[in-house]
């Protein structure tokens, strides 16, 4: 039956086949051309991983027993070599593996002869089942000692116990231990004299650091494993986590207290973060000390606090923005967070505000359960030990969703009001898919700690919302990056659900003689704001309680509240009579209101004697002037001091200005005077020209002047005034003569075919000069040749500084 | 949803709606690990705090209980989270236990060895514990028991003091209960202490605290010294034990500026044990002048700050405090729980008024209208001028004078904190002033008269504050105050709670200035009663100089 793996697929049903492709969607992605290119990928490392990745712990033991037990010759193996191999289990329960196995292509061919894909002994452990190699395969000595059942038995027997111990850590496997270099301890040392077990000195190898590796041969391991099996402690089926049984009911209750505080102190967060914005980290994420202000601010701790950031802005409540104030969009990476941007609520937020807390917090928990990012990490220290931040680009995992949903499928797939503890649900998760939950116990953890912050589970038990939130994901699944917040969809089982277990909202409130209002549930929105505006916070939660002061009364008044509304407002609102404290304080903090007034005026006009002033007001012509009478003897203008003095004069009174402190100011007449000028005679030493060289300095000047010739001379350069006309100027002329006269010399250069340096300014900026033959000039452009390069160039006329023949042509 | 009258909040503070009809019942359940923070006409407010669940767990409650209380009168789902931190709180009590070790004397002990590891490490710790003896026990020096337990509680893993109290020198002490008994709050106060061994008591002012007292010697049957705010208040206690208890005159000594008697049972005042000689205390060695059995405090909210220190040395001694108002201006309320114990009972105001231990009071604030030139001098004050400029504003005096009048035949108390006003009132109102100043003679004199009847108005400086016991006092007019303190005006309002023969009400006025920072303490010093339930009615000055209008309350 040597058919091959492709033949082998290719055989299969229509049906097989899809439950292949089921079983390992990736194998289609994309759709491979035929069969053989299948093989292929089903044989491929990466897609046996990927498979096994999905496999429970008890379906890896029988593929290890598959590994073990093939034939040295025909690499094959069988179901009953496999039965073997797992004598504490039931038979079926095997079989039912080895066909999970079989229908997966992991293994292959038929019930006699089962071929392993060659790829599974590439990506796990070299010791299946956690035993060593065969001895032959180890050392001579071991094998023969193996070889003799009963010698093997009474040297394990005849061990002592350090010895023992050895043995028995190494038969649970894995079956290696390293030799410390310096000394080896002296039960193994006992082992190893006795070959129990053997040395591997791996050739070619540069000595291990840590000392030598001893080996426990198969034989061993197994007969130590006498006991447990060969496999080692086998367990067909999960371990379902017993845990507390709850009440349902007391857990949704439970439950439901967490989601009210949940979305409460999401709301205190985001309401500090806006009375105060933080600014955005040049790595990105909140700064620890922000993050301490907001947990303070909303009664949380650090922990707690950064994993309701994460769910706000993965939810779009929050979001960065310029600190100059134009926002950018929330779907931005955060990853290029800059000093100026901060942290701020989105509209999205205040919209949010609006729904019934069962949508926000629905909203919330998608967003939750969708997001790429393990909040648990924010404040632990990353690889190169420093602080990750809430918000940051360091605690993005893009496994958290999954772990989330296994960790709450888990919790999911018990019987309601069942509290498993945390370690019983990372051990079933530890069973069900060892290889992928290796290493993500803190994602688990992670997820088990915000379903309880968010209310999903309570009491260690998923609430029957919470149970029905996995479900709504699992049907409309059509959105699986949870972008919805907007929720304009109707509200979905859990949100009905929870609906039912919040207190509904309350339109009333209890005033009482200390000045404090007690809204005993949840406020309706309408109630909330207006508490807003008249009270100070004291307390929240299931109720709260506000205070009246003196100073939230006349933030009421501020905003455009009478006394007689206030008034009314806690008529109305109270279900016990206003007390009458409280009624003298508004009346009080009423009458004190408005007392002083404030406002801008450009100037004034002030008089003892009011009918003087009565008399300016009187004044038809004045009435540009804008003149308001503020009290008995002072009038205000929006004009300056000046003019208001000016318009006054013209008009025939005598007003005199004052300044700051009330004294008069007085003015005459300015006589107007050109600006000063300095004398002639101050420039005489300027008329007498450049003062005259002598000695070194002279010398000095000459030598440069002569060396820049001979530098001139030896290379090809440009004459002086074309470099010179790039940078200064040609002295005596102006930019336009320099250009009028470097026309010139081009056109007569393309007439009489001669060479000239032409400086110009290249596209970069940078000026040049370049010694060429015109060949034209028209429309704007010179066209010229090099004749060193043999290139023809074109040179925009506008760009060219200067043109000068050359002196050597 | 159960509709419970309780309401918890997420800052774990509990709302409870008295109105509600199981109010009652939850009030009981919630008392012995909540403590009562406020308690105004409708919603009462409670407080779950660490120290409260570690006193309930010391009395026997565990934390499924408590769980189960608040979640049965809850009216609205009570969130996981303070579950769960109530029960975390409620385990992290008695891990560490304080014994007495037959071998090594004061031990700490931990139940687990890791938390014991924790706090030996801790610097708070530093000095307070002696050697490790094993993995278990660390010595403790006795002296340090009360710094250690003060620490301790701080740093969270409160101790279980298992290591008792001394006896003391045994002396017998019985009330001498003849036509009278101890009121059941009075008892339930008294078991609560001696279930405790050592704390604080808090009842109204005229409730009976000196009873407690008494009944607490009584039981403890040991020699006892008592701390006293003053002389006077000092020979109050005297006179209150000789009358209530087995106690004769002989047995009771008075430690005081002008007498230094120690006999079975003490009075000292504050003063005394902090005065200074030439820097030292000289008079702290009557803490060990006698083995007591028994230290009572009384007014332990005027607690000074030396006798903290005292107090932490004697762990070993039942300690009582007594107070009607547990509010320090100076926020040590916390060192009050530590050092003396915490707060054993505590009774609303209203409750033991309702019960008809203390009368009924009306708290009236009368507003008075600074005349211009008064307003005017107000204007322009320093700003620590100001107070005293309103406080004492002239116009005043017609007032009070109106209030006195409209009580012809009762008792009145004019209290007021600055002596010229108070001076001016004497002459405006012919009456005796007591303040400082006035001998303890003159003192006793004067209220001797007034308890008597031949004197009917009094008026008092800031001595007149506490543990002047006036029972026949039944109007008490407030003119100016110690800026805005609270206990200053509770204990104001105290001296007119004394039951009345005839079941009379009291009447408590607060005069103020209108419009002035004089009207902003009034409200500051209201808060407490008014979170007692007392609510304030305003009245306008004119209503009560004019003519007499109908009554309309």
């Amino acid at each position: 039956m040597a058919t091959t793996f492709a033949d082998q697929l290719r055989s299969l049903t229509d049906e097989a086949l899809s439950a292949l492709v089921q079983l390992r969607p990736d194998l289609v992605v994309p759709v491979p051309a035929d069969i053989s290119a299948l093989a292929v990928r089903a044989q491929s490392r990466g897609s046996v991983a990927r498979c096994l990745d999905g496999l429970d712990e008890f379906t890896l033991h029988i593929l290890d027993a598959a590994r073990l037990s093939r034939s040295e010759e025909t690499a094959t193996t069988s179901v009953e070599a496999i039965l073997e191999l797992a004598p504490g289990v039931a038979p079926d329960d095997v079989r039912v593996a080895v066909d999970r196995l079989r229908v997966r292509f992991l293994l292959y061919g038929g019930a006699d002869a089962l071929h392993l894909v060659g790829a599974i002994d590439e990506v796990t452990s070299p010791y299946p089942a956690g035993l060593g190699r065969p001895a032959d395969f180890l050392d001579p000595q071991a094998a023969a000692l193996c070889a003799d059942k009963a010698k093997l038995r009474r040297t394990v027997l005849a061990a002592p116990p350090g010895a023992r111990a050895v043995l028995d850590r190494l038969a649970v496997g894995p079956p290696i231990g390293a030799l410390r270099r310096e000394s080896v301890a002296e039960p193994v040392q006992w082992l190893v004299d006795n070959h129990v077990l053997v040395p591997i000195s791996e050739a070619g190898r540069a000595p291990r650091p840590d000392g030598e590796l001893v080996e426990l041969p198969r034989e061993v391991g197994m007969l130590l494993r006498r006991d447990t099996g060969p496999l080692g402690a086998l367990r067909p089926f999960p371990p379902i986590p017993e845990g507390t049984t709850r009440d349902p009911k007391s857990v949704d209750s439970a439950g439901a207290g967490q989601v009210m505080e949940a979305v409460r102190s999401t709301e205190s967060l985001l309401e500090a973060l806006a009375a105060e914005p933080a600014p955005v980290l040049r790595a990105g994420g909140l700064g620890v000390r922000d993050l301490k202000r907001l947990a303070r601010a909303a009664g949380l701790d650090e922990p707690g606090a950064a994993l309701l950031l994460e769910i706000a802005y993965a939810s779009g409540l929050l979001g960065e923005t310029d600190a100059s104030g134009t926002s950018r969009s929330v779907t931005v990476s955060r990853a290029g967070g800059t000093v100026d941007e901060i942290f701020l609520p989105t509209g999205a937020y205040d919209l949010w505000r609006a729904l019934s807390i069962a949508q926000r917090w629905s909203a919330l928990a998608h967003a939750w359960l969708a997001m790429t990012r393990q909040p648990g990490l924010v404040g632990q220290r990353d690889d190169r030990d420093r602080p990750i931040n809430a918000l940051a680009p360091d605690a993005e995992r893009a496994g958290a969703p999954l772990a989330r949903r296994e960790g709450l499928l888990v919790l999911a797939d018990l019987k309601p009001g069942t509290a498993p503890q945390v370690d019983e649900v990372l051990g079933l998760l530890a069973w069900q898919t060892p290889r992928r939950s290796r290493g993500r116990e803190a994602a688990h953890r992670d997820a088990l700690a915000g379903a309880a912050q968010l209310g999903v589970s309570a009491l260690g038990a998923i609430t029957s919302y919470g149970r029905l939130l996995l479900e709504d994901v699992d049907e409309g699944d059509t959105d699986p990056l949870g972008v919805r917040p907007g929720s304009a969809e109707p509200p979905g089982d859990a949100v009905r659900t929870l609906d039912a277990l919040l207190p509904a909202p309350v339109d009333h409130v209890l005033v009482q003689a200390d000045l404090s209002v007690v809204v005993p549930g949840p406020p309706e929105p309408e109630l909330a704001a207006e508490l807003d505006v008249i009270a100070e916070p004291e307390s929240a939660g299931g109720a709260s309680v506000f205070r009246v002061t003196a100073a939230s009364v006349r933030r009421a008044l501020d905003v455009g509240y009478t006394a007689a509304d206030l008034h009314s407002l806690f008529r109305r609102r109270s279900r016990t009579p206003v007390p009458q404290t409280l009624t003298y304080m508004i009346d009080d903090a009423a009458r004190k209101h408005g007392g002083l007034r404030a406002g801008s005026a450009g100037s004034y006009l002030r008089s003892d004697d009011e009918a003087l002033l009565a008399e300016v007001m009187a004044e038809k012509r004045l009435a540009p002037l804008g003149l308001r009478q503020i009290a008995p003897t002072v009038l205000v203008s929006p004009l300056q001091v000046a003019r208001l003095l000016g318009g006054l004069r013209e008009a025939g009174f005598a007003p005199v200005a004052e300044d700051a402190g009330g004294a008069a100011v007085l003015t005459r007449p300015k006589v107007r005077r050109a600006p000063t000028r300095s004398s002639v005679a101050s420039r005489l030493a300027e008329q007498t020209g450049p003062p005259v060289l002598a000695g070194p300095r002279l010398a000095g000047v000459v030598e440069q002047i002569r060396r820049g010739d001979i530098a001139t001379r030896a290379a090809r350069r440009a004459p002086v005034s074309v470099r010179a006309a790039n940078g200064q100027g040609v002295p005596g002329l102006t930019s336009v003569q320099q250009h009028g006269q470097a026309m010139a010399v081009l056109q007569q250069a393309v007439r009489e075919k001669v060479r000239v340096w032409v400086g110009y300014v290249d596209s970069h900026g940078a000026t040049l000069s370049r010694l060429v033959r015109p060949v034209s000039l028209s429309a704007g452009y010179l066209r010229a040749e090099d004749e060193r390069t043999e290139t023809l160039h074109t040179f925009a006329l506008h760009r060219i500084t200067a043109a000068v023949p050359d002196d050597q042509a | 949803m159960s509709g419970g009258p309780l309401i918890v909040q997420s800052d774990k503070t509990l709302l409870l709606e008295v109105d509600h009809p199981d109010a009652q019942a939850c009030r009981m359940a919630i008392a012995p690990f909540a403590e009562l923070e406020r308690s105004p006409e409708h919603v009462h407010t409670y407080r779950l705090t660490p120290l409260g669940l570690w006193n309930a767990r010391a009395a026997g409650h565990d934390a499924e209980s408590v769980v189960d209380s608040l979640i049965k009168y809850s009216r609205y789902p009570v969130p996981h989270a303070l579950l769960v931190d109530v029960a975390e709180t409620m385990d992290r009590y008695g891990r560490l236990q304080l014994v007495n070790d037959p071998g090594h004397g004061l031990v700490l002990r931990g139940l687990d060895k890791i938390v014991l590891v924790e706090v030996a490490k801790s610097k708070k710790l530093a000095g307070m514990l002696g050697a490790k003896i094993d993995d278990e026990t660390i010595a403790v020096h006795p002296s340090e028991r009360g710094r250690l337990k003060q620490a301790l509680l701080k740093l969270g893993w409160p101790a279980e003091d298992l290591a008792g109290y001394v006896d003391g020198e045994a002396h017998e002490i019985s009330l001498a209960e003849d036509g009278w008994t101890l009121r059941s709050y009075q008892q339930e106060a008294v078991d609560g202490f001696w279930a405790g061994g050592s704390g604080v008591v808090v009842l109204p002012c005229g409730a009976g605290k000196t009873l407690v007292g008494a009944a607490a010697m009584a039981t403890a049957k040991a020699t006892t010294l008592i701390l006293v705010t003053n002389t006077v208040a000092g020979r109050q206690w005297k006179r209150e034990l000789i009358a209530r208890t087995s106690l004769t005159e002989e047995e009771i000594g008075e430690y005081s500026g002008e007498r230094k008697e120690i006999r079975p049972v003490t009075i000292a005042t504050y003063q005394v044990l902090t005065s200074r000689r030439g820097g030292a205390f000289t008079h702290l060695d009557l803490f060990g002048a006698r083995d007591w059995g028994l230290v009572v405090y009384d007014e332990v909210h005027l607690l000074p700050a030396p006798i903290f220190r005292f107090t932490a040395d004697l762990q070993a001694r039942r300690r009582l405090g007594l107070t009607a108002t547990l509010v320090r201006e100076d926020g040590r309320e916390g060192d009050v729980f530590s050092l003396i114990g915490p707060k054993r009972y505590d009774a609303p105001w209203k409750d033991i008024e309702a019960q008809g231990w203390i009368a009924p009071a009306e708290c009236v604030e009368v507003r008075v209208t600074l005349t211009d030139a008064e307003r005017m001098t107000y204007a322009v004050a320093e700003s620590e001028e100001r107070y005293r400029v309103a406080a004492t504003a002239r116009t005043k005096l017609p007032v009070v004078k109106a209030l006195v009048d409209k009580h012809p035949d009762e008792p009145v108390l004019v209290i007021g904190g600055f002596l010229d006003q108070l001076h001016q009132l004497g002459e405006y109102l012919d009456a005796p002033i007591v303040q400082g100043s006035t001998t303890n003679k003159e003192r006793e004199r004067l209220f001797d008269a007034f308890r008597a009847g031949e004197l009917r108005t009094l008026v008092l400086s800031k001595v007149g504050n506490f543990s002047i016991d006036l029972p026949e006092a039944a109007v008490a007019i407030q003119v100016s105050g110690t800026f805005g303190s609270r206990q200053e005006e509770a204990q104001r309002l105290g001296r007119v709670l004394r039951p009345k023969a005839d079941g009379r009400q009291a009447h408590f006025y607060t005069v103020v200035s209108r419009d002035t920072i004089d009207t902003e303490y009034a409200a500051h010093r209201q808060r407490f009663l008014a979170e007692q339930g007392y609510a304030y009615t305003i009245v306008d000055a004119d209503d009560i100089l004019g003519p007499a209008l109908p009554q309309i309350d």
